[in-house]
């Protein structure tokens, strides 16, 4: 896991947080990526989260659980979450295994999640640039 | 007293060999004997009295005789000692490998004289095939296919006389050998599928010989024993069913199936082992086993009970599983592990 590529990178834009998973995550690394995420929610003071699992080939029971568990935690600590990227064939295959993302709201892609979350939140400005960008993990 | 020279030592050489031949004839040790008993008298002809060198040499060298057969017969009698290091064997052990063994020499005595003979030479006595071609005015190349065909008959000729069963058709055997074999194009002609549908004894023997078949490359076996395991048997399940006419769907089924029991086995059983399988037959599709030797699931009907919310029921994921492949069969007893064998078929034209 250490010096290899990223595995996830957390960006942020403005008031929002742009998880993107690169790769297969397993379920040590997908724990990681839950606490690292949560903590930076609150070190940015973000209002929204958008995590991107476009990338992800199979988001399976565990997987769909750490998803709805970030957005709770991210929800109690005042930010919206979307979840953007899920492939048909992976919602296929969520509906049948009876795991979907629960409440977590979902957008087709990147930019569909940010009109969602600028909907939701008015007052969270995307107009910011960028300031942090580091890889993950 | 230096009583006794080397040369004296040396002297008794005729007599010793004529001693240790006496009682050893031409058994290959011979010479080592007669070496070993002149070594022992030179190593004590310091201490031996005058004229008592012949009288030793003579006890010594039967002395060493004696010696040689007793380490023979105790290794003989010691030998399965040292091969069977495990716990004794279950009384039954000795019957079914007495069964096991019986049925090998019915499969055997079943062959033709010429099979059995080209099969025993080549397996037993290691001739190698070019030799055998040699002496059949054939080819190596035609005498390992020949090989092939026997090994194939006497595969399943065992399976009959160990199970005890009559094929109930003409048909029965020419497609268990088609199976045996491996020969697919063998397995059109005699409509091997077909038949294992219809016939139950041969369905029940086929299975031994299509798992044997499957072995060579359509098949792989992942140790599971922490997370990072659980991505790599997904991703070469994924892999592998590739082979098949797979569309995209279907591939994240089979790896989201994969997942799931291999989660339980890292959460349940700390590991286990996961076998994929590419099946030819009844129809071309893939067969995952995921075993485990873990406590087992006490009340396997309420593991598969779906309450829909997969972490509010026992936690196992299993009715989605059930849910995502085609075929779904649990095994379990409590204490000894537990095994999900499930199966997804390629989709056929007919839907």
């Amino acid at each position: 896991m250490n010096g290899g590529p990223a595995l996830v990178s957390i960006m942020r834009q403005g008031s929002t947080l742009i998880a993107s998973v690169h790769t297969a995550l397993d379920d040590s690394q997908l724990v990681r990526f839950e606490h690292d995420l949560v903590d930076q929610i609150g070190e940015h003071r973000s209002r929204g989260v958008i995590i991107d699992v476009a990338a992800l080939d199979v988001i399976d029971s565990f997987a769909a659980l750490t998803l709805r568990r970030i957005a709770e935690m991210a929800r109690l600590r005042g930010a919206l979450t979307v979840v953007v990227g899920i492939q048909p064939e992976v919602a296929f295959t969520m509906v049948r295994l009876g795991m979907g993302t629960g409440d977590v709201p979902t957008a087709l892609d990147l930019e569909e999640g940010l009109a969602l979350l600028a909907a939701h939140a008015p007052r969270a400005r995307s107009g910011t640039s960028t300031d942090t960008s580091n890889g993950y993990p | 007293m230096p009583g006794h020279t080397a040369e004296d030592v040396a002297g008794l050489l005729p007599m010793v060999r004529r001693i240790v031949g006496a009682r050893v004839g031409g058994h290959p040790a011979a010479e080592d004997l007669v070496q070993e008993t002149l070594t022992r008298v030179l190593a004590a002809s310091s201490t031996i009295e005058p004229g008592m060198l012949e009288p030793y040499a003579i006890v010594t060298a039967r002395n060493v005789v004696a010696s040689m057969w007793r380490d023979a017969d105790r290794k003989r009698r010691n030998q399965h000692r040292a091969l069977d290091l495990s716990t004794p064997d279950a009384p039954e052990t000795q019957v079914v490998l007495d069964e096991e063994q019986s049925a090998m020499a019915t499969a055997l005595a079943r062959l033709t004289d010429r099979e059995r003979r080209t099969l025993l030479d080549h397996e037993v006595t290691g001739t190698d095939t070019r030799t055998l071609a040699a002496r059949e005015g054939s080819t190596a190349g035609a005498v390992a296919a020949q090989l092939n065909r026997t090994r194939a008959r006497l595969r399943v000729e065992y399976l009959l006389a160990v199970e005890k069963v009559e094929p109930p058709t003409d048909r029965c055997r020419p497609v268990l050998i088609a199976l045996s074999g491996g020969d697919q194009r063998r397995q059109r002609e005699v409509q091997a599928a077909q038949h294992l549908l219809e016939c139950e004894p041969c369905a029940r023997l086929s299975q031994p010989l299509l798992e044997r078949g499957q072995q060579r490359d359509d098949s792989l076996r992942i140790a599971i024993s922490g997370d990072p395991d659980i991505v790599s048997a997904r991703v070469a399940a994924r892999e592998l069913a590739g082979r098949l006419a797979f569309g995209p769907t279907d591939l994240t089924v089979v790896a989201t199936a994969v997942s799931e029991v291999c989660r339980n086995i890292v959460r349940f059983a700390g590991s286990g082992e996961v076998v994929v399988e590419l099946l030819e037959t009844p129809r071309r599709g893939i067969q995952v086993v995921a075993r485990d030797g873990g406590p087992g699931i006490p009340d396997v009907e309420r593991a598969l009970g779906d309450g829909f919310s997969t972490y509010g029921g026992l936690g196992l994921g299993l009715p989605g599983v059930r849910r995502l492949m085609d075929e779904f069969a649990i095994a379990s007893e409590p204490g000894h592990g537990t095994t999900v064998t499930m199966t997804k078929w390629e989709r056929t034209n007919d839907g």
